[in-house]
């Protein structure tokens, strides 16, 4: 089989190509299109074919990461939604949560209320009521509901949200309004807070519901461009979207919920460290992703993805609540800028120079020092080689806004206040790596770092030194990673349904039923999908939480009937995960089990790295020069100056070894290997970084 | 140690004690990267605490504070979970040290909610954990959280209870753990003697896991960095934020500015009594003073203020928020001990603000709530550009129970209501949001319904028309229960009869209400506090939250903003003419530009 791997990002748009017969593997990158991110990608599938030799017919797959539907959500610039929803409670989306973000500050504004997904005057309630437990207390007043829709029909809305109290629990009046929908709006894009996303939490649900037809009629028209273009240039129309719990979803489906696609980019890097670390003999990674305004941090033990709390999926500021996989994104980038404030205190970001101006050393006007000119300052970014030379690099326009900026004010070396500004942004990319592995009870010591993206490794060689991690493995390409991990994943849907059962006397029957129900929904989606019932595969999962606390922890359940053993394993795996996230277990409490979910889950052959062939085992073939740089040192705050050699990556074959510290250059990425670490290249070309724990 | 006030002005900060003798330097790198690990280290223990806890008011409503303390209580760190948990964990280590200073021992785990003794008032529990570095007491990691009933004459609120004993049971500096050995005895005892046993100790389970977690991390960060150079960053961090606030203080005129008289409704017993609030900011080059003499004398209900535990951390609190705002200044100003050296306050003993003990406290949210707004009322002429108009400056909370007919046990359901923010320079108020003190989460209706035996009927907007102003006032909420079963309910709010003021030429903003049946033949009103009632299954409670003021004169409105007012049918276009001369063409509601100067230009002239 063949498949394309194709990851949209602000500046390149990413591709890899992987044939399963041959195991060949080729990447490309080529300029993005923001305006219409699908020109670059079928240009690119173009090119990317010919490069390969075949015909882009020939292609069975295209596996796609997109943040289309991120950046509508982030941008403010969705389609005008409608929604319909329960008599009395026209503005649960307007009160929210009713918890400022700021606690010190009077003249913030709510994010709710300033940028609404749907405006007061396009709420419309309806009479209608269900109870907590499914029963029908008030029935729906359909003659309400077809004028609500007249109404919103009338006043030129392109989506309309469904959202009725407990409606997870029965879906009966949504689904009569989708049908008058039909009837009456039949263009319109529907979205049904039982279907987008049918568990308790009126205001979080809403706001996912909303969000999903805020973008969904956007997010379905790129999508339908771009299966036609790619059709009319020959291109499969197999086209699979990353998802954020970090499987893939067939076209068709991620255009019905694009509210899954949140997280595409971030979780697909994620995906790409597990198989570059399994390919280097390792499954537990931390990812490091950084780019020029921000870092992604995921953590996978065993090469499994974890999911974030409820609490913290969101994107941008509005709820969403839908699994994503557990990756953290920080305002620490290669366009960080440093400063001192009034206060005299010396900070880095979040503030970005992006790529306009840019750092002072493109020259393009910017006099702010960021990370890169702190970099060039060290010696580790080196003039000659910016993306190969491409691009003109004023070294003296870095030394100069550091020395201004930094150093002057803080009375200090310019070299110091570089090897400040790389040690506050590495420490922050530290914290966060440790926010999500010693604090979650994962140590890090049992990882692998994979750095990623132009500038991950930079910095991975130092944020390994601060948390232990043994080891560091660079790819063979940081820069196009994601798109390598769109290549390496499941069919993956995710089906969830609240149950609110207790551990002492659950109705087991009920939990059995509802376990089958959602296995069902699982099957018909990847069996409509195409795949074979040989290779699917049915997870499950609970969210429990101890009898009277307010919030769930996910947990893996067994498969099999639901019996007082089966209750008596999950209670005791939620055990385990509360005493791991919360140092206690109460095994004397009842569990109750909130939500039930079940993972449909369709194996489809992956991309393997290749065991690579040459270049050749002799580092010194690949020794550029050697040059003055510095590092900082644990034993004075000013940094040391060192005999660093540089390297071509690209002359690096597997068995090649060498001393720290040194500079590995490629292309679109440095390696730093720092003083006392040691370098060597593995048999799929993989650098791996040891003597970390120094 | 200082002695515990009485009179004159109290710093909110206990600077000074305990500073170390040797500092060393700490290059800014360093400085930086310590700053940042205390930050987090205080953010992660809230995190814990209201991810595990219980009760709804500290795992929704995040109403709890955490942090890591010096010796004698200075703050290092502090988590910014709700304001008026932020930065009263210095006044409970006073509380606890005038019993157990030089007792400590590593493994202790001491719990303390004397209201007289530095708590923020008795349902707040504090959980202090000494940290200990090479046989050195150097501080304590601690936490507070709001349990559900402490085991009061009424189940969760009090109000109308002769004294601090009567509103629940006081823990004075137990430890409950000592040198590593749990008391279960102390613990038993202390379950047995409160409504909600379960949750509760759930919620002190969650509070020593916070305080044991920053306990671990603070230590992690002395192996990492050393003793030495930590509290030496420390201590310069605290001197930064010190600095950071005196410099915007000093840019304002020395002088004092005295707000007008704010009146409390009553005190929940003797109704239709208003109680003063006079409060007068004295500024002093970069000191500041909040001095609340003249306020009314104590009352004999519970509607006093803890002094120490609650008007000190709202002083900072209101200082820091004009000042500081977080929105409009991006420095990075961590939350410690510094924040609090420029702020003072002032209270006679004896008074609401400052009660003589054995006085109950318990009910002390509404007054302390109108020291922030009275401060923008005091500020307005001087610093038009960063106050705001009236806001609702209360809070009311609402106590619902009643007993489970299988087992005897009981339920408790304390929900904390938004209030609404008043106009400001260039901005609406922001409508029903937590307002100033209090910045909590609601609870889903979908999990109450679940858990317990009401059902919701109404949870949007108000639908008066909201206060107007060139910059008009935030709007309220109004929510609707419907009882299922026999229910006793409990209230502690205010802002009946005296409504939020506009400025500069805005509307006074609306009152609040509480209503039972409302809309019918058996319609009652109700009061802002009220102990012990009840409502019969199939009763309606209907509760009204209050509208902040509006900013500036509403002629001056843009044309734009009350048009999309009418067309969020938040304002009716009658309204719309009378009250900002805007007129609206009748089909299109567009903005009829020349009708509309016309309308203008006459209301001008007539005033």
């Amino acid at each position: 089989m063949r498949r394309i791997g194709v990851d949209v990002g602000g500046t390149f748009t990413d591709l890899v190509f992987w044939d399963d017969a041959t195991e060949t593997s080729i990447t490309h990158k080529t300029p993005s299109t923001p305006a219409d991110p699908s020109q670059a990608i079928i240009k690119g599938i173009l090119e990317l074919c010919g490069k390969a030799e075949c015909d882009p017919s020939s292609v069975d797959m295209v596996f796609h990461g997109t943040t289309v539907a991120t950046n509508i959500a982030l941008e403010h610039n969705g389609s005008r939604v409608g929604l319909i929803t329960t008599e009395g409670f026209r503005d649960i989306l307007h009160i929210a949560r009713k918890k400022r973000p700021y606690n010190f500050s009077s003249y913030q504004d709510l994010p709710w209320q300033s940028f609404p997904l749907v405006r007061r005057r396009d709420r419309m309630t309806v009479r209608e009521r269900i109870t907590a437990d499914g029963r029908v207390e008030c029935p729906l007043d359909r003659e309400g509901a077809r004028g609500a829709i007249r109404s919103l029909k009338e006043a030129g809305v392109d989506a309309v949200a469904v959202c009725f109290l407990h409606a997870y629990s029965n879906p009966v009046h949504e689904e009569e309004v989708k049908e008058l929908l039909a009837a009456e709006f039949p263009e319109a894009f529907v979205s049904l807070s039982s279907e987008v996303a049918p568990q308790y939490r009126e205001y979080e649900r809403f706001s996912t519901t909303a969000l999903n037809a805020y973008i969904g009629p956007k997010v379905s028209r790129y999508l339908g461009n771009l299966a036609r273009e790619a059709g009319g240039k020959g291109v499969s129309e197999e086209i699979h979207l990353m998802a954020s719990a970090g499987g893939v979803v067939t076209l068709d489906s991620a255009a019905e919920r694009p509210v899954s696609l949140l997280m595409s980019g971030p979780v697909a890097g994620l995906l790409a460290g597990c198989e570059i670390g399994r390919a280097s003999g390792r499954r537990s990674v931390i990812t490091l992703d950084v780019g020029g305004t921000s870092a992604d941090v995921g953590v996978a033990p065993d090469g499994e993805l974890r999911m974030k709390h409820l609490l913290d999926t969101k994107i941008g500021p509005y709820d969403a609540m839908v699994p994503m996989a557990e990756v953290d994104t920080i305002g620490a980038g290669g366009g960080s800028i440093a400063f001192v404030d009034k206060g005299g205190m010396f900070s880095v970001g979040p503030r970005s120079a992006g790529a306009d101006p840019g750092p002072a050393c493109y020259g393009r006007g910017g006099t702010e020092p960021t990370s890169t000119d702190a970099m060039v300052v060290l010696g580790w970014l080196r003039p000659e080689n910016f993306l190969g030379g491409a691009l003109d690099i004023d070294a003296g326009a870095a030394r100069a806004a550091i020395e201004a900026r930094i150093a002057r004010e803080l009375d200090t070396s310019v070299e110091y206040a570089a090897t400040g500004i790389f040690q506050i942004l590495s420490n922050s990319m530290g914290e966060a790596v440790s926010l999500q592995s010693v604090r979650k009870g994962f140590d890090p010591r049992d990882f692998v770092l994979v750095p990623q993206g132009g500038a991950g490794p930079l910095f991975g060689w130092d944020v390994a030194r601060q948390l232990q991690i043994p080891r560091v493995v660079v790819p063979g390409h940081p820069g196009i990673a994601s798109a390598i991990g769109l290549l390496t994943t499941d069919m993956r849907y995710e089906f969830p349904a609240t149950v609110w059962e207790s551990s002492d006397g659950a109705d087991l029957e009920r939990i059995e039923a509802e376990f089958r129900r959602l296995a069902e929904l699982a099957l018909s989606q990847l069996r409509a999908d195409g795949l074979g019932d040989e290779a699917i595969a049915i997870q499950r999962t609970a969210d429990c939480r101890y009898v009277g606390q307010g919030y769930e922890l996910r947990v893996n359940v067994p498969d099999g009937p639901v019996t007082p053993a089966w209750i008596a394993q999950t209670v005791a795996a939620f055990g385990d995960a509360h005493e791991r996230a919360y140092s206690r277990r109460f095994d004397d409490v009842a569990v109750q089990i909130v939500n039930i979910r079940v993972i449909g889950v369709g194996t489809v052959a992956k991309h393997e790295i290749p065991r690579l062939e040459g270049p050749g085992s002799d580092a010194e073939r690949a020794l550029k020069q050697t040059v003055s740089a510095f590092f900082p040192d644990e034993s004075s705050p000013e940094p040391l100056e060192h005999e660093t050699a540089v390297y071509d990556r690209a002359l690096l074959g597997p068995g090649a070894s060498f001393a720290g510290p040194a500079i590995v250059e490629q292309y679109d990425s440095t390696t730093i290997v720092g003083p006392g670490q040691a370098a060597a290249v593995d048999e799929v070309g993989h650098l791996i970084i040891e003597g970390v724990a120094a | 140690m200082k002695p515990v006030p009485t009179e004159g002005a109290v710093s909110s900060s206990l600077a000074g004690v305990g500073r170390r003798a040797a500092e060393v330097e700490v290059d800014p790198t360093t400085l930086r990267v310590i700053g940042g690990a205390l930050d987090a280290i205080a953010k992660e223990m809230a995190q814990v605490l209201y991810r595990m806890a219980y009760s709804s008011i500290i795992r929704e409503s995040e109403d709890l504070g955490a942090g890591i303390f010096d010796v004698s209580g200075r703050e290092f760190c502090e988590s910014d979970s709700t304001p008026m948990h932020i930065g009263s964990i210095p006044a409970y280590i006073r509380g606890v040290n005038r019993r157990l200073e030089g007792s400590y021992e590593p493994g202790d785990v001491v719990l303390h909610n004397h209201p007289y003794h530095g708590a923020s008032h008795s349902p707040d529990y504090c959980v202090l954990v000494p940290i200990f570095w090479q046989g050195e007491h150097l501080g304590f990691a601690g936490c507070t959280g709001h349990v559900l009933d402490i085991g009061g004459a009424f189940p969760g609120l009090s109000l109308d209870v002769v004294d601090v004993w009567a509103e629940g049971k006081l823990i004075d500096s137990a430890k409950i753990y000592a040198a590593g050995v749990r008391n279960d005895h102390l613990f038993q005892h202390i379950l047995d003697n409160v409504r909600t046993p379960d949750m509760n100790r759930g919620d002190i389970e969650a509070m020593i896991a916070c305080c044991r977690l920053g306990e671990r991390r603070f230590t992690e960060l002395l192996e990492r960095f050393g003793v030495e150079t930590v509290l030496s960053a420390v201590e310069k961090w605290m001197d930064y934020s010190e600095r950071m606030l005196r410099a915007e203080i000093e840019q304002v005129p020395d002088g004092v500015y005295r707000a007008p008289d704010g009146w409390l409704d009553d005190d929940g017993k003797n109704y239709g009594k208003p109680l003063k609030v006079a409060l007068a900011v004295e500024v002093s080059g970069s000191d500041i003073t909040i001095d609340l003499t003249g306020s009314a004398p104590q009352v004999e209900t519970a509607f006093n203020v803890p002094f120490e535990g609650s008007v000190l951390p709202t002083c900072n609190f209101a200082v820091r928020t004009l000042f500081l705002d977080e929105a409009t200044n991006q420095d990075f100003i961590p939350q410690n001990d510094g924040a609090f050296r420029a702020v003072r306050a002032r209270a006679p003993l004896g008074t609401i603000f400052n009660p003589r003990f054995p006085a109950s406290n318990f009910a002390r949210f509404s007054q302390i709530n109108r020291i922030p707004d009275l401060i923008n009322q005091a500020l307005a002429e001087v610093m038009p550009e960063r106050i705001v108009a009236g806001c609702s400056a209360a809070v009311q909370s609402l106590a619902y129970s009643g007993v489970l007919d299988d087992d005897g046990q009981y339920w408790v359901y304390i929900e904390v209501n938004e209030g609404s923010y008043g106009g400001r320079c260039g901005k609406d108020g922001l409508d029903a949001v937590d307002c100033l003190m209090a910045n909590t989460r609601n609870n889903p209706i979908e999990e109450l319904e679940l858990r317990q035996p009401m059902l919701c009927e109404r949870y949007e907007l108000r639908d008066d028309p909201p206060a107007a102003g060139r910059w008009r006032g935030g709007i309220g909420s109004v929510r609707r229960w419907r009882f299922l079963t026999k229910t006793y309910v409990g209230s502690e709010g205010d802002r009946r009869s005296d409504p939020p003021r506009g400025l500069f030429g805005g509307e006074d903003g609306r009152s609040g209400s509480i209503r039972r049946n409302p809309d019918g033949p058996a319609e009652e009103s109700w009061p802002s506090k009220f102990t012990n009632s009840s409502c019969d299954p199939g009763d309606v409670l209907e509760i009204s939250l209050p509208c902040g003021a509006g900013y500036g004169d509403p002629l001056e409105r843009d044309p734009a903003a009350v048009r999309d007012d009418v067309l969020d049918e938040l304002l009716s276009a009658a309204e719309a003419r009378a009250v900002y001369g805007v007129a609206l063409d009748p089909d299109s509601l567009e903005v009829d530009e020349r009708a509309t100067a016309e309308l203008r230009g006459q209301r001008g002239d007539r005033e």
